[in-house]
């Protein structure tokens, strides 16, 4: 960690140079990023309104899941093959690799926080009016933002020596879209799978960022205490399965 | 002092005898017993010193462990058993322009490109206009690195990685590129970072560069280390192992 604070500059170049290739190459730029998961929202609502939208918010619920999705499925699948992808980063000097996995997680989540703000004023139209607590969004992804690392710098590590590991993932990915509340009601889920279901951390998440968003209520200590931990042990598994791995990564790629 | 000590230094490369890096084929591998591979040896413990200050030349056929054991030295690789102390910060030079963007400007490279030697901002910025003048590129700071040639890509990231201030320099052939102008100035800076004291390690097969730079040198083969002594001594024997009577 201290290590990693000594790079700090170079975490920032790499972060800016991501953000810049990202936004940079397509004619819209910023404003394309923004429109493909909006339009998204838009044809989800389109499709399901008459399945599960007979409440007023179902636009705002999808809206935010969405949004609090895309952080979590574009964070780990652009890191998967970063190690790979930036192989010349990794053969041919020094650095501590956790900073190539750090830096587009961060970059990622800028994004994620833009498109957040973006979406603000759209849940004003939607809802009519903004709980004070919606602005508490950020704190969320403080606690996020570890259990998106964590994962990203597993899966960076052992796609290395497990190429195909990214269709793997894909599958997993869009597996996971339907196992957590994105486009549906908690109360849709069947009571007997719900201890399951609630294992799934970003389920969590998503009610947490309801809840301020939406709801105008504080995260329940139940949530909290689920994530913090969910993204602690993400963190911590991440951290050491990267840094057993990191060692043969020159000779792998 | 010795800036850098290695001490029985071994490394092998596992070499599959198919290559195996899908979780299908390794699931498939398990299950026919199939796991093989041969072992490679690229280094076979390897000892030597080299003091502060000193310009250490490696030779050697390819293939012979240089550019394993100048990659053990700049971390890198790990090595699977034996210790390596380097002393100071190190500069690793086994490529030029490692890290550029293509659709990032020159400005932005050079500045990237830095943080990842370990250069501050603040001394990019007090160097700037060193960095393009000796780099002749001036005038294309702006412009995306895709829009330059081979030769202004190499002169940026040169101009570039000799701002460093380490206390060792690793250099792998990156020089052996460029035209004839690109390789004096090389040279030059070369011997610039010589008399200010920096401990060189210079793997090359420009044998007459070799014993320009180098007093002492090493020579592998196989692995192994054949000889160490006085870069003349030392490229006579190169010679030898080259041309079997």
């Amino acid at each position: 960690m201290t290590e990693l604070w000594r790079y700090r500059e170079l975490i920032g170049n790499l972060t800016a140079a991501d953000l810049k290739n990202r936004y940079q190459n397509t004619v819209l730029g910023f404003l394309w990023s923004l429109l493909s998961p909006l339009l998204l929202a838009l044809v989800l609502y389109l499709v399901f309104r008459y399945m599960f939208g007979q409440g007023p918010d179902f636009p705002a619920y999808l809206l935010v899941g969405l949004m609090a999705w895309r952080f979590f499925a574009s964070g780990t699948t652009s890191s998967l093959n970063i190690i790979v992808g930036k192989s010349s980063l990794v053969t041919k000097v020094y650095l501590p690799r956790q900073i190539l996995v750090l830096s587009n997680v961060l970059s990622v989540l800028i994004s994620s926080l833009l498109e957040f703000i973006v979406t603000i004023p759209i849940l004003f139209i939607v809802l009519g009016k903004l709980p004070m607590t919606t602005f508490l969004f950020p704190s969320i992804f403080l606690i996020y933002f570890w259990f998106v690392y964590g994962a990203s710098l597993f899966l960076a590590a052992v796609y290395v020596y497990l190429r195909d590991l990214d269709q793997v993932w894909e599958v997993l990915v869009g597996a996971l879209f339907f196992l957590s509340p994105v486009i549906y009601p908690l109360v849709q889920v069947t009571e007997n799978t719900m201890p399951f279901y609630l294992l799934n951390p970003l389920t969590e998440f998503m009610i947490m960022y309801r809840d301020v968003m939406i709801y105008g209520k504080l995260p329940s200590l139940y949530s909290l205490v689920i994530t913090v931990a969910a993204s602690a042990a993400a963190f911590i598994v991440g951290n050491f399965t990267f840094n057993r791995l990191q060692r043969r990564f020159a000779e792998e790629i | 002092m010795a800036a850098i000590t290695v001490d029985k230094v071994t490394k092998k490369f596992k070499i599959p005898h198919e290559k195996r890096t899908t979780l299908f084929k390794n699931l498939l591998g398990i299950i026919r017993r199939q796991l093989t591979y041969e072992e490679l040896l690229a280094l076979g413990e390897v000892s030597f010193e080299v003091e502060r200050g000193e310009s250490f030349g490696i030779i050697g056929r390819n293939g012979s462990g240089k550019s394993t054991l100048l990659k053990i030295l700049a971390r890198v690789l790990y090595p699977d058993s034996g210790t390596v102390v380097v002393k100071g910060r190190v500069a690793p030079f086994l490529e030029l322009g490692v890290g550029f963007q293509l659709e990032l400007s020159a400005q932005e490279n050079v500045y990237l490109y830095a943080s990842i030697l370990g250069i501050g901002h603040k001394q990019v910025d007090k160097k700037y206009d060193e960095i393009f003048e000796f780099a002749e590129l001036k005038k294309f700071e702006n412009m995306k690195l895709k829009n330059f040639s081979s030769g202004m890509v190499l002169r940026l990231a040169f101009s570039t990685a000799v701002q460093v201030d380490p206390d060792v320099l690793l250099i792998d052939e990156v020089l052996a590129v460029g035209d004839e102008a690109f390789q004096k100035k090389c040279a030059v800076k070369i011997d610039e970072f010589k008399e200010r004291g920096k401990t060189i390690i210079f793997v090359s097969h420009a044998l007459d560069s070799v014993k320009k730079t180098c007093r002492r040198s090493l020579l592998l083969d196989q692995g192994r280390i054949i000889a160490l002594d006085d870069t003349r001594k030392v490229i006579a024997r190169y010679i030898e192992i080259l041309e079997p009577k």
